[in-house]
């Protein structure tokens, strides 16, 4: 399936394209009047399209959070979902503006791959799926198991580091797409099914019943997603990597879809009047207006409320904020100052 | 002129667009670990490696599947001549069946029956000690691997085709030829099993949720290569009937004048003259059926594409993985055309 995207995108890019030109992201995308972004087929929590075709999930809100930083309208935004094999050919060739699809930022991608990650908006890891019957309780009970992963993902690689660490041996079944993997999983073609923890809470909500299943505890590499664009725009690059930067500190402010009207004008702490482009104008700096971040706020969020939307407790998914809390209370999210 | 300008353009592109190029990375460790291994491969081993675990999985299963459908077409061909309506009737109902629906998708229903009909492995459905059938796969015994087996087995083969030969020497040259294949064949599997046996048997044992020993066909193969054979074999059967249709009338007056039964006329007189109109489209459909086996991928089949596509995303090189394995399709192909060709000119040599 995948290749026979990716082979158009590949050799069109390869072939026939001109040489990159810096700073045409943001001119290519306030002319078509859209942002044009690269989200997962079917990621629940993540990226997920429902009945009427409209998409939720924590990585579509960030593609409408830039949207409406650049283009004052979160509605603004073309969702193309890709599988893990089309995403960086389809971001190369330039059919994409961003790739917002719980990609895992590793040395490989950033250095060679002719993308670079803008940041990361959830800090995930890799994990194992077992059915409960098997009365498996720990990943070191596996050997000789048949594990089911999806083609094109780092998984297929940790996998293989974690079970000749350990001196055990699997069989692997590649499928490529997510959709292949959990029907063949829960129909007991694989006794595990391995991919990042946020993606198994996410398929196990697919399964015909879910408590016949159980993710082990044991959680065995770094799985640090984040948005993507292609190289050789440095403009571009930086509006994506702060439009997550302020969500992230629009959290850390108390500052929400709600109440951020009213924190416009009565908040008189300096670093909310500057992030809200009421006191300094950091937009310019960034080839946007001073309300960028404003926008951000009212139309999408803090991060803590697409967090909560999309993977918080009252979701299917269900997953805690963990190490995805702020830095203040304990988690990772830390944003450098908008100043 | 054209392929250089574009090589060249290729390559200035990569590199303004920083994507890193060549063909360097076939030697470094692949790092993702394969599900059926024909011969050793860990994840330490090269790309190159895994690419000819992917290239040997690849024919494993287009030989396996040339092979079944060759039997079942020329089977159904055969059997949809016959004057009786029932087995004509069934003959054309399968051909029609199998030839019209993508095989994209009698593959997917294909597996889905394996996956979800089968019993897991810790229930399988066994023969003691002979065979296990589970969603782990087929499991057969077979003899332990040994050299005198197949010495014995390659032995037995010479000699079955040489009686084979000898039995149908009265033949069409066609006709003497696959006898002599098909009972070398029959001899060899025979004495390899006999032979072997009294080194003993691996058999298949299950100890958990693992099953060791014996020869195993994972859901994923069985799947490809029924979907494969079945497919191919409805086009090959009216290939046959074709071929069969357009041997002169007068051929079969001749058979049956000489006392033959229709049976018998078929095998000695008609058949061996239906191939050799047949060979042509035979080879275009061997071809395709080496094409779509490329479709591996939505069983999790690890073939050539298979593999190559998750090297692609390990190392993001896709134009030199795709070129490889546009490479090895064609010279794959090639073989077969040349192997084709060659049979079609010693066949039409032959008098009539």
């Amino acid at each position: 399936m995948s290749i026979k995207h990716s082979i158009p995108a590949a050799l069109a890019i390869a072939a026939f394209a001109l040489p990159a030109h810096a700073g045409k992201t943001l001119d290519a995308v306030k002319a078509r009047g859209q942002l044009v972004c690269g989200v997962n087929t079917s990621g629940p929590g993540f990226s997920n399209a429902d009945s009427q075709g409209r998409w939720t999930g924590l990585d579509v809100d960030f593609c409408r959070a830039v949207a409406a930083a650049v283009l004052n309208d979160a509605s603004k935004v073309k969702f193309v979902p890709l599988n893990s094999q089309q995403r960086f050919s389809s971001l190369q060739a330039g059919e994409i503006d961003v790739l917002s699809r719980n990609s895992t930022w590793t040395l490989t991608r950033d250095a060679s791959l002719g993308v670079v990650f803008a940041g990361i908006n959830y800090f995930d890891g890799q994990g194992f799926m077992v059915p409960k019957k098997l009365k498996i309780d720990s990943a070191k009970k596996m050997n000789g198991a048949t594990v089911c992963v999806q083609a094109g993902t780092t998984s297929e690689k940790n996998v293989a580091d974690y079970f000749g660490a350990n001196g055990m041996k699997y069989k692997p079944v590649v499928f490529d797409t997510a959709e292949a993997i959990t029907s063949a999983f829960f129909a007991g073609r694989c006794q595990v099914y391995t991919t990042d923890m946020s993606d198994l809470a996410g398929a196990r909500t697919k399964a015909p019943n879910a408590d016949d299943y159980v993710i082990l505890p044991q959680v065995i590499s770094k799985e640090p997603l984040g948005p993507s664009v292609r190289r050789g725009d440095d403009e571009w690059f930086q509006i994506v990597r702060w439009t997550l930067f302020a969500m992230i500190e629009a959290e850390e402010n108390g500052l929400t879809q709600a109440n951020v009207d009213e924190q416009k004008t009565s908040n008189k702490d300096p670093g909310v009047q500057r992030f809200l482009g009421v006191s300094e104008d950091t937009g310019k700096l960034l080839g946007l207006d001073a309300a960028w971040a404003y926008r951000v706020v009212k139309q999408v969020g803090n991060y803590g409320e697409s967090f909560e939307r999309n993977l918080g407790p009252k979701t299917p998914v269900a997953l805690p904020r963990g190490v995805n809390n702020l830095w203040t209370k304990g988690g990772l999210m830390y944003a450098p100052p908008l100043r | 002129m054209l392929a250089i300008l574009l090589a060249r353009n290729v390559a200035a592109n990569l590199e303004a667009r920083q994507i890193k190029s060549g063909f360097d990375f076939l030697s470094d460790p692949a790092g993702f670990n394969i599900g059926e291994l024909l011969f050793d491969y860990t994840s330490r081993d090269s790309y190159l490696r895994a690419f000819a675990i992917g290239m040997s999985n690849t024919l494993r299963v287009a030989i396996a599947g040339v092979v079944l459908a060759s039997v079942l077409g020329v089977g159904i061909g055969l059997l949809r001549l016959s004057h009786h309506p029932l087995v004509s009737g069934l003959c054309a109902a399968y051909v029609e069946i199998f030839r019209n629906i993508p095989l994209l998708i009698q593959l997917l229903a294909i597996y889905l029956l394996i996956t979800e009909l089968l019993p897991g492995s810790n229930d399988a459905w066994s023969v003691e000690g002979v065979a296990l059938l589970s969603k782990e796969g087929l499991q057969i015994a077979v003899p332990e691997p040994g050299r005198l087996a197949l010495l014995c087995a390659l032995a037995a083969f010479v000699v079955g085709a040489l009686l084979g030969r000898h039995a149908a020497h009265r033949w069409l040259e066609v006709g003497i030829g696959l006898v002599a294949l098909a009972s070398g064949a029959v001899a060899a599997l025979g004495a390899w099993l006999i032979v072997g046996a009294a080194g003993g048997w691996s058999r298949p044992v299950l100890d958990g949720f693992l099953i060791s020993g014996g020869a195993s066909l994972t859901p994923e193969f069985l799947a490809l290569w029924l979907g494969l054979a079945l497919f191919t074999s409805a086009s090959i059967a009216e290939i046959v009937r074709a071929g069969a249709l357009a041997v002169p009338a007068g051929q079969w007056d001749a058979a049956l004048a000489l006392g033959m039964t229709r049976p018998q006329a078929i095998a000695g007189a008609i058949f061996p003259q239906a191939l050799r109109l047949a060979i042509p489209p035979l080879a275009s459909q061997y071809m395709n059926l080496i094409k779509n086996s490329s479709l591996a991928v939505v069983v999790g089949y690890p073939d050539l594409v298979s593999i190559g596509n998750t090297s692609i995303n390990q190392n993001g090189q896709a134009l030199e993985v795709i070129v490889i394995i546009m490479a090895a399709y064609l010279s794959l192909n090639l073989v077969v055309a040349a192997v084709m060709n060659a049979v079609n000119a010693r066949v039409t040599r032959a008098p009539r």
